[in-house]
């Protein structure tokens, strides 16, 4: 009975330590969470401007005018904003695929994978669709996951921040831009777990590039709401042109989207990680009382035997 | 200065506001050159060169922020600066710049010689911001 009443203790330790380790790291992630919540919100005042500066744009039909302009005459200048304009038939679809880089973090990766994998083959129907889609992998999961499945890795990249700064992530967004103008792919999507609260997130797939006049068209919905809850939109001069800062707007828009997203995602992965450590150190709390029980058991039945050891060799003395 | 009008200004950037304030004249330099904006200015938006925005805080003081390029929306009398980048004078770390000016040369060195037209530009871009920031807090 000893060695039971040993190896039960031992194993109440081992719960008891691996739950401090869960707990901390519940507690880090809840800072992280929090700290990364303040700076969306300041992110979010940056949003609203550009996202309010463009609804105006779009009010103004000017993206309709260019879009068919740019599509017409086909920019050469890959820099040129008004590239992330132009609608080509789309031959490739290209996938920003935002996962964690480590794990712990309940199913907030296998969401992410699973839903776009749908999403794949929703986009794609021919049978080679491997060869249609390009995957951009911001964090090492998404990166192994869809490297082991044989698919096109056209960017990777590894340890974003915790708390992401804009400067960081401004070489992600560069790049995919490129990628995106000068033809690797002529559709881009950014999926992503959308941060609803601490217990829920949920999967988004968003078509940011390239940006149309629908897309923006939702925008301005949104936009016309504000716009009706405060005063009406005024009518702006513009310095130099409208074109002019259509191409300063743009490029700035589509780095806050992507910018947004991985926000989004970097929040909703505290978020999970967090609940996933609570719902952890939970579990060892249930482990560690059952074990606690087992344990009374054992030691009481030791007692037992050993007083009826005792009284049966008193009776034997007599 | 109390009964004159005042217009806001704010400068943001995606990673949180910079600087706000209210004054009565704020200089900025667009694309085309200088816009001086008032109180009850006609609504505006310019693009913003990769320059310094002037806030006037007092008699011939005032404050000096820098600007990497980005945009400026101006409608009643509050005047946004939307910024991929930017930083009040004081907050300018000069060393940093210098080490983004001297990073910014060798790519552009590297982008000739291998004729990348877009790197280069790139690299164009980083080289004036970082001389920007020298430049204004040399002031």
């Amino acid at each position: 009975m000893a060695g039971s009443l040993q190896s039960v203790k031992r194993r109440i330790n081992s719960t008891k330590k691996t739950q401090q380790i869960t707990n901390a790291m519940q507690m880090v992630s809840t800072v992280k969470l929090n700290q990364i919540q303040r700076h969306t919100a300041s992110y979010q005042v940056y949003a609203a401007k550009i996202r309010s500066v463009i609804t105006h744009l779009a009010k103004s039909h000017l993206l309709d005018s260019i879009s068919v302009s740019s599509s017409s005459k086909k920019s050469d200048d890959p820099m040129s904003s008004l590239g992330m304009l132009q609608q080509r038939p789309v031959k490739k679809v290209g996938i920003v695929v935002i996962t964690s880089d480590r794990g712990l973090v309940g199913s907030y990766n296998s969401t992410v994978l699973k839903q776009t994998m749908t999403l794949i083959d929703n986009v794609s129907k021919a049978d080679n669709k491997k060869d249609d889609i390009v995957i951009l992998a911001i964090g090492s999961t998404g990166a192994d996951f869809f490297k082991q499945r044989g698919f096109n890795i056209g960017y990777e990249y590894q340890g974003v921040n915790d708390v992401p700064k804009f400067k960081e992530v401004r070489p992600i967004v560069q790049a995919i831009v490129t990628m995106f103008t000068s033809g690797a792919f002529d559709k881009l999507y950014v999926c992503y777990n959308h941060f609803v609260n601490t217990l829920t997130s949920e999967f988004r797939a968003e078509q940011m590039l390239p940006i149309t006049a629908e897309n923006v068209g939702d925008l301005e919905n949104d936009g016309l709401e504000e716009a009706k809850e405060g005063q009406i939109a005024p009518a702006y001069d513009a310095e130099p042109s409208q074109n002019a800062i259509l191409e300063v707007v743009l490029p700035q828009y589509a780095e806050s989207l992507v910018y947004g997203a991985i926000l989004d995602a970097k929040t909703s992965e505290h978020a999970s990680s967090s609940t996933a450590m609570k719902s952890a150190s939970d579990n060892a709390d249930d482990i560690i009382s059952t074990l606690q029980l087992q344990y009374n058991r054992a030691r009481q039945s030791a007692i037992t035997t050993e007083i009826t050891e005792i009284t049966g060799a008193q009776a034997a003395l007599e | 200065m109390s009964d004159k009008p005042e217009l806001t200004v704010s400068v943001v950037t995606p990673d949180g506001e910079v600087y706000e304030n209210k004054t009565t004249l704020a200089i900025c330099k667009t694309a085309e050159g200088e816009l001086g904006i008032m109180p009850n200015h006609t609504p505006v938006l310019a693009s913003l060169a990769i320059d310094e925005v002037r806030v006037k805080t007092g008699e011939d003081q005032y404050d000096e922020i820098a600007i990497g390029g980005g945009f400026l929306e101006f409608s009643n009398n509050v005047l946004s600066i939307v910024a991929s980048a930017a930083e009040r004078k004081e907050n300018i770390d000069t060393s940093r710049a210098e080490r983004a000016r001297d990073r910014a040369k060798e790519r552009i060195e590297k982008a000739q010689n291998e004729h990348d037209v877009k790197e280069l530009k790139r690299a164009e871009i980083s080289l004036k911001r970082a001389l920007n920031r020298i430049k204004i807090s040399g002031h």
